[in-house]
Formats: structure tokens, sequence, C-alpha cells
């Protein structure tokens, strides 16, 4: 059997489709650019269901690698231990469900032409103008924090080379934020306009839950995208400044106690302002506190990614990332 | 076969310098080979978009002591001379700009120097050829109070050529924008640091890339350098004096609006007795997070023990001489 050209990892977490009819689609879409390919189906926590459908595509001599943890761990660790079992030079992630035309594949994967990282965008999007507007205005804040304009991070049709594998650290729920993830390690990530799958019910009712995450979710990448490195600079500037203005109501109160005789004993203000300082010194010193997590750790912390070393004429032994000799082996 | 490690290893970070590097690899050739020391050219291309990629291949395609080192994306002058200094092999690391201000001829008297026993030499550009007002007393001011914070007076933190021994350099991190503040970051493992007075030239090729960035950064990154510094290996110590002012207000608050009620009869003031509470728990809190410090810097890699390695010297009485 060949070497597979591209893999694709399917993570079945809370939502998923029929995945026979699902598989044969996406086999339909992923055949049209080459027919050296392989699918990972992740299954977070048992599905008895999907992993017998699975079984039985195996038994029919479909090329898959089916993964089951025993518990669900979320998308984005379905996600990771699918990378660890590809050996595409290119890798494709797809959703559980039908989410994008399967045709599109194709194209998500040329894109890579230029690029390292491709996520779709679902465009034209069915749905109402609330749904529509919830998006703008995630998608809004998310730009805003990062200064990156993705629209569509909920898709999880993506393309990318196996180097940005390597260097990808995906917890929690960061699956979502990979494009985002990917551009601070220094690759090159493109939105690609993808038609949406007619079978993408995106009707889905979002509770309060889910919108408490989603803002959650952006507090965290704004930290990761912006201060991992420099603690001191957010909390600093944040507790500084609580810090000045609890100060200085302190000190007019001080001083109208002294020269205008006002006691302070009935001031409410006092209060305030002393919580207002109070708060700034905690901040400052959290700030601290990760300035000496980042210090202590400097070694692992890189403010930089390689992309290759030049030397001539013998091949550079000294090379840290694993980036060169994965693209040599991609070729 | 890897060839066996250099003496020397010039560093110069690139940026869209397409005009320059030819020059300057001929300078540092010209510069570098009279004094028959085994040296490297490590050039690291920070993302640059025009033709200085491909110039620097061709120069590494003609000698084999150049390597270049290519960012994926444009980091920053920091990021830059940090991989350099990790990708270098020689025992001694320069760094220089890659604009042609600095003169490879000045190399000579860095390398004497570092063999009269220094660890660090930090360029100093007596006549400096650029704008006095925005660049020359901007950077006099910056000088001046990274000097004061942080005990390393350097006249000139902002010039490029700088000489390191490579088992000192190494071993210091370097992070988020603080390429002018490198001897200052080095003091931790209280090098032995000299200054030389160094030619500097106009701008021939290009523009100027890397202006004096917003202050509230220098002085934030000062901040976090003089914390760094002094107080990394003795967190609760930074933290107690955080909290000692704190604490003594919030007991004489909590005191008063105790014995208010006692002497003078009133009820007791309710604001200062919160205010008071406040104070003191902010105190006890801050206390924690110093012992929270204590823990994180326990089982953090990096030790004080281990810089003040890389610099010592041992005598010892009767060993003899070996």
């Amino acid at each position: 059997m060949r070497e597979p050209e591209i893999s694709v990892v399917i993570p079945v977490c809370e939502r998923y489709d029929d995945v026979t009819a699902l598989y044969l689609e996406y086999q339909t879409g992923v055949a049209r650019v080459t027919t050296a390919y392989e699918f990972v189906f992740v299954l977070d926590g048992p599905h008895s269901d999907v992993l017998q459908a699975l079984h039985r595509l195996v038994a029919r001599g479909e090329r898959i690698t089916i993964i089951e943890t025993t518990r669900a761990f979320g998308e984005a660790t379905a996600l990771t231990i699918g990378f660890e079992h590809v050996s595409g030079g290119t890798v494709m992630t797809l959703p559980a469900y039908f989410q994008i035309e399967a045709l599109e594949i194709q194209r998500l994967v040329r894109a890579l032409d230029g690029a390292d990282v491709v996520v779709g965008h679902r465009w034209p999007r069915a749905g109402g103008w609330f749904e529509s507007l919830r998006r703008r205005i995630f998608h809004g804040i998310l730009g805003w924090v990062t200064h990156l304009h993705f629209h569509d991070l909920g898709c999880g049709a993506r393309a990318m080379t196996r180097p940005v594998l390597a260097e990808l650290q995906l917890y929690g729920d960061q699956h979502r934020f990979l494009p985002v993830l990917a551009d601070r390690r220094g690759f090159r990530v493109r939105e690609l306009d993808v038609r949406q799958s007619s079978r993408d019910a995106c009707n889905r009712a979002y509770t309060p839950k889910d919108y408490a995450r989603g803002f959650l979710d952006i507090f965290t990448v704004f930290f990761l995208v912006r201060f991992t490195k420099k603690p001191l600079r957010f909390f600093g500037m944040l507790g500084a400044s609580m810090f000045g203005a609890g100060g200085l109501v302190l000190l007019y109160l001080v001083v109208q106690r002294l020269w205008n005789d006002q006691s302070l004993a009935d001031r409410p203000a006092l209060l305030l302002a002393s919580l207002a300082v109070v708060f700034g010194l905690q901040l400052f010193a959290l700030g601290l506190l990760g300035e000496l997590i980042i210090f202590t750790h400097a070694r692992d912390v890189k403010d930089y990614a390689v992309d290759r070393v030049i030397h001539y004429p013998a091949p550079d032994e000294l090379r840290p990332t694993h980036s060169d000799a994965d693209q040599l082996a991609a070729r | 076969m890897p060839t066996p490690p250099p003496e020397l290893s010039v560093i110069v970070p690139f940026f869209n310098e397409e005009g320059s590097i030819g020059p300057l690899y001929a300078a540092i050739v010209a510069a570098v080979e009279p004094l028959g020391v085994a040296f490297e050219m490590l050039f690291v291309d920070d993302g640059s978009t025009d033709r200085t990629l491909e110039l620097a291949t061709q120069l590494a395609r003609q000698d084999p002591r150049v390597r270049v080192v290519r960012f994926r994306r444009n980091y920053g002058q920091t990021p830059a001379m940090a991989a350099g200094i990790e990708y270098a092999r020689g025992a001694t690391l320069l760094t220089m700009d890659g604009d042609l201000q600095n003169d490879p001829a000045d190399i000579r008297l860095f390398l004497d120097k570092i063999a009269s026993g220094y660890d660090i030499v930090v360029g100093w550009r007596e006549k400096r050829q650029d704008h006095l007002l925005r660049r020359k007393i901007p950077s006099r001011i910056a000088n001046w109070l990274i000097g004061k914070v942080t005990g390393v007076p350097i006249r000139d933190n902002g010039c490029s050529l700088k000489a390191y021994r490579a088992t000192v350099m190494k071993s210091i991190p370097l992070y988020s924008e603080m390429h002018r503040f490198i001897p200052a970051m080095a003091s931790i493992a209280g090098p032995r640091i000299a200054e030389l007075k160094v030619r500097h030239h106009a701008r021939q090729f290009g523009k100027s890339k890397y202006g004096l960035s917003r202050i509230y950064k220098v002085l934030l990154d000062l901040m976090v350098i003089k914390t760094v510094t002094t107080f990394m290996a003795r967190p609760l110590l930074w933290f107690a004096l955080l909290a000692l002012p704190a604490l003594l207000l919030g007991l004489v608050l909590t005191g008063y609006s105790l014995l208010a009620p006692l002497l003078q009869g009133v009820p007791p003031p309710l604001s200062i007795a919160g205010a008071g509470v406040l104070f003191t728990s902010s105190a006890l809190i801050l206390l924690s997070g110093g012992a929270l410090a204590e823990l994180v810097y326990n089982v953090g890699d990096i030790r004080d023990k281990q810089f003040s390695r890389l610099t010592l010297r041992v005598w010892k009485q009767g060993a003899g001489d070996r």
C-alpha cells in the first residue's frame, strides 16, 4: 500500500451524523485530489454505534484508523491524539457531521500551495439574522483582540501541512482557535470560502453557558496571544492604574480630613478607594508572579519560529525544529 | 562531518537589508581573517521581504563559514539576537547591526577585551551619527534610567556591537523586546563588563527600522528586569515589601476603629474599620502570593546558583597548579 499523501482526522464528539454516509461522502471529496489517503477517526468517549459502523468499513478494506478514548476529553484532545497517528504530508481535519460540501475538500487542499494552514469559511451561510449577528460579534471581538480576522472559526474543515502539527499544542476548547495559534507560531494561515453543506443544520440553540464559554475562550486567546510572555505589562498597567486612582481618592479624603475637618469615619468613599488600592496591589503582584513563571521557564519559551537554517556544504545538524526534515519528507 | 566549533561567531540580524548584506560580509571577512581566529558568520534573516534572504543564501553557498537562520516572519530584533545566540557555536559571540552602522574593524578590540577576562564587552558609540532630537536624546535618557534602575551603568545600551563569552550568554534568558537591556539582563550572572568606544557610521542603505519603542514599554520592561535580576531568588521578600505598607496601614486603621469606641464613646466608625480590614487582608494575600512565588521558583528550571557558576573563579589552597 502506498504511503498516504493526505490524512484526514475526524474527531467524533457530541455532535455527529451517520458515519458511513459521512465517510463515503468525504471519501469522494478526497479521492479527487489523490487516491493515497487515510482516515483517522477519534472517538471522544465511547460511541458504540459509531465504533460498529467504522469496524464494518474497516472490514470492507477501507484505510481507516480508529481511536477510542475511555471518556470524553474534548475535541482539542481528540484532534491532538488523531494528529499523532497520521502519516500523510497533508493533514485535514473534518467535522463528524455534514458541515461543508465534500467537493470543496480539493479546493482546501489545493489552497495549501502558498499557505501552511487553510481554514474553511462557510459562505454563503444558512441561518437567521440573529445567528449571523452573534457570529459577527464573536469574530469581531476576536479580530479586535488578536488583530487576526477570521470569519468562521466554528468550521471544522481545515487543511494543513505536516510541520504545523508538530508545533501546535491544543488543549481544552482551543481547537476552534487552531488558525489563531498557528498564525502565532508564524505559519501562513489562509481562509477560504467553501460552500456549506445543505445538511448542516445550524439552528443549534445556544444556551447561556455557550455564550459564557465563548467569552471565556476569547479571554484565554487574548492572553495567549498578547501577554503570554509579558504578564507584567498587562497586570502591571491594570494594577498601577487601579492603585493610582484609589490612591488619589485616598489622598483627597485625607486632605479634606486634615484641612477641612471632614471626618473620615462616615465616608463610604474611603472604603471604595481602599478597595481600589488593594485591588491594584493584588493585580500587580499577580503580574510579578506571572513574570516569575515565565522567567523560570524561559528556556522553553521561544519568541521566534525558525523556518530553516541554510548552511553549505554539509546539511546542518543543529536544527532544533523538525520542520526541515518533515518538509523534505513531504516532498 | 561537523566542523569543529569556531572560536568566534559573528551574529548579524537582517531585516530588509539587501543593500548592506554584501558589503557587510566583505567587511567582516576583511576585518577578521587577518586575526587568524576560526570564525563563523551567523546571519539571522528576520523575515525579510526583499532580496536579503536570496543574497544571504548565495553567500552561504560561496562561503561555508556563513550560516543563515531564516525566521518564518518578522519577529523583531530581540528574537533575532536570541536566535543568533542560540544557534551560534563559537566560544565568543559578537553581535552587530546589519545596516553597516557598526564597523567590523572594531571586532579585533572586542576580541582582545574578551581574551583579557571580560565576559561582556559593550560598544559605546561616542560620536553617534544619528538624529539628535529623535534618537540621541531619548536614548541618553533611556541609558541613564537603565543604569540607575539596574545598577549596570552603561553609556550606550542601544549599541548592537557587543561581544559575549558564550558560556555566560547562552544561559541568559532573553525575551520580550529586551535587546536594549542585554547587559542588564546578563547582570544576574554577575559578568565582568567592559565598555569600548566604537566607530559609528551614518546609514548608507535603506531606512532605520527599529525606532525608539514607546516609553511605557521600556519602563515596564525595566521594572521586569529589576525584579528579575535582584529579587528572583527571594520572591517572598519582594512580596513582603509590597505587603508591609498595606499591613501597617491596615493595622493602624483597624486599631483606631477598635479603640475609638472605648476612648471616645462614639460608635465604631464603619468606613475606617472596613478599610482597615481590607488592607490587612490584602497584606495577608500578598504574603501568600509570595509563598506561591517561592514554590514557583523552587520548581522552575532556572536557579540563582546556576548563574553564579557561569562567572565564578576558584582559587584553591594547596591544590597546586594543574
